[in-house]
Parts: C-alpha cells; sequence; structure tokens
C-alpha cells in the first residue's frame, strides 16, 4: 500500500462526520446500477467488489504524480464498466444513445 | 459542492456521461427497467438507514441475552426484531456485530475498498472511503481515534475489524452512564452512526 504517513486525514473526518454521501446525481446513480444489477441476479456482489478493489488498487499503486486526484467514484464507474462487460451484458458494438447519428 | 470535494469538470462529466450511457443501454438492451434504479435507491434511502443500526443497539443495551445471540450470529439475532423487509438482502447476510466493552474499542474498516453494513447504518460516509483513512486506520488506529477524539485510555485495546465482502462489521458501543431509566427512543437518540462505526462514543445524557 502506498506510504501515505505524512498525509492528513481527509477534512470530513474531522471537522465534520456527517458530510454527504453522494456529492453529484451521477455518483448516487453509479452505485443504484451497480446495486441493482447485482440484486436482481445480473452478478454477485463479491465480482463487482473484485473490480472496485483492483480499480482502487491500481490508483493506489500509481506513482503520486502519474495518478489523477482521488475520486472514489470514479472507480466505481470503472468497476461497474468492467463487471458489465465481464458479465457480457452489453456487446461491445453497442454505441451510447448520446453518440448516435439522430438521422442515419 | 464545497471546495474540499472539488474535482476538475472534465472528469466529472466523462464519468457522469459513462453511467449515463451504462444506465440507457441495459434499459434498451432490457436488462433493467426505467425504474430498476430509482426503485433501489429509493429502497436504501428509505429503509436502510441508521434507524435500522440505533434499535439495534438498544436491544443489546436493554436485553443482555440478545447482545450475546447478536455477537454470536448477527443476522439471526437481526431478523428477530422489526425491522423493514429485505435485512438480509443487499449483503444483510453477511451482517458481523462487535461489541464494545470496558478495556475493548473496537474500530471498523475496509481497508481494500469501501465494504459497509448497509442496511444497518446506510451508505458510508465519505471519508470512509478515503484512501488515508483507509491506510491509516489499519496502520495506526489508536492515533486516528485520538486525532478524532475518542477518549481511550492506555489500558484499553484497540481492535480493527477488516471489512470484506463475508463480514460487514458494525460496532455496538458501550452504553453511556447515567443512562438508566431512559426510555428506548431516549436511548436511540445516544447511538450515532459514527460510534457504530467505532471512530466514536455514544453520545452522552444531556446534561452529562
Amino acid at each position: 500500500m502506498t506510504d501515505v504517513s505524512p498525509a492528513k486525514l481527509h477534512p470530513s473526518c474531522v471537522s465534520d462526520l456527517n458530510q454527504p454521501v453522494f456529492d453529484q446525481e451521477w455518483q448516487r446513480r453509479a452505485f443504484g446500477l451497480a446495486v441493482a444489477l447485482s440484486e436482481f441476479g445480473h452478478y454477485p456482489w463479491a465480482d463487482f467488489q473484485q473490480e472496485l478493489i483492483n480499480a482502487i488498487g491500481t490508483w493506489e499503486e500509481a506513482p503520486t504524480d502519474a495518478r489523477g486526484r482521488w475520486e472514489y467514484y470514479e472507480h466505481w464507474v470503472t468497476a461497474l464498466g468492467a463487471v458489465v462487460r465481464e458479465h457480457g451484458m452489453l456487446e461491445d458494438s453497442y454505441i451510447n444513445p448520446e453518440d448516435r447519428d439522430p438521422h442515419p | 459542492m464545497t471546495a474540499q470535494f472539488g474535482y476538475p469538470s472534465d472528469r466529472e462529466e466523462a464519468s457522469a456521461a459513462q453511467v449515463r450511457a451504462l444506465e440507457a443501454l441495459l434499459i434498451e438492451k432490457g436488462v433493467i427497467t426505467s425504474g430498476t434504479v430509482d426503485k433501489v435507491l429509493g429502497y436504501f434511502e428509505s429503509e436502510m438507514t441508521p434507524l435500522n443500526g440505533r434499535k439495534i443497539v438498544v436491544r443489546a443495551w436493554t436485553d443482555p441475552e440478545f447482545a450475546a445471540r447478536l455477537a454470536a450470529d448477527t443476522p439471526a439475532a437481526v431478523a428477530e426484531l422489526d425491522l423493514p423487509d429485505g435485512m438480509a438482502g443487499a449483503e444483510g447476510e453477511h451482517l458481523a456485530a462487535v461489541v464494545n466493552e470496558p478495556g475493548i474499542h473496537n474500530l471498523v474498516i475496509c481497508s481494500l475498498c469501501s465494504c459497509f453494513p448497509w442496511p444497518v447504518l446506510g451508505l458510508p460516509p465519505y471519508w470512509y472511503k478515503d484512501p488515508v483513512f483507509r491506510a491509516r486506520a489499519a496502520r495506526e488506529p489508536r492515533t486516528v481515534l485520538m486525532e478524532l477524539g475518542v477518549p481511550l485510555d492506555d489500558d484499553t485495546e484497540v481492535r480493527v475489524w477488516d471489512s470484506s465482502g463475508h463480514s460487514r462489521w458494525f460496532v455496538v458501543p458501550q452504553r453511556p452512564a447515567g443512562t438508566e431509566g431512559m426510555s428506548e427512543a431516549e436511548l436511540a437518540g445516544l447511538v450515532t452512526t459514527e460510534s457504530m462505526i467505532g471512530v466514536a462514543l455514544a453520545d452522552s445524557p444531556p446534561g452529562r
């Protein structure tokens, strides 16, 4: 694990324990989507969790100057994309509806 | 959004777009419906809250035999209480309680990701997922607890419980002094989420 000894705890930990759980709506939907897919039997939660551990571990092992700022829900989204691919829920050829030509 | 949570808006937008796309594609393919995510979020936000944890702790404070059953088989003991349906779902089958007692203070962390006892505590606070908290609480729990203002005397042993997919720990804090004769509702008001993670003690009753 990265040595973080000189670093301080996140300010929300020492100054105000009751911080909002979700900072943005996309974080809330990413959480709900991951849980919903597991609850409805599309994958065991352990599979999502392993992808989350992998995504967080990759960030923690990267050199400090080569990684972006910590943002927990980015790792959540990475894990969600990975587990959806692994379980074959979407083919690679799917195009994001936002990116489709409206008049093909 | 406060400054301490600020991060570049292009990353923000990229993540938001990725989530929108995933949900839209899964709806289009028929894996989920347009209401699925809202239904699950609604259930989490209305039923899986720290109110459940407070009821469990108060019962343990007022019924020592329940406290013993709670420590021995947490899901079975939780099922005895009149809590919302679905407590066994959403990872509730992996709930595991640890009980503070004189000389023993328990602290719950998740060193690898963010496992949390959702059915009894709701969703974890931001700092629980923070890499510095996760690393430091695992390595120097006593120092971290002192920084957070938890009074620990030298004789108190700190036990750290690292959550995982198999065990989602929560803490039964010690019942504060001076609470004899308080109602269950009054006692529940002393049980904070932080005390059930182990980063705080239960609140003292008013006037003490």
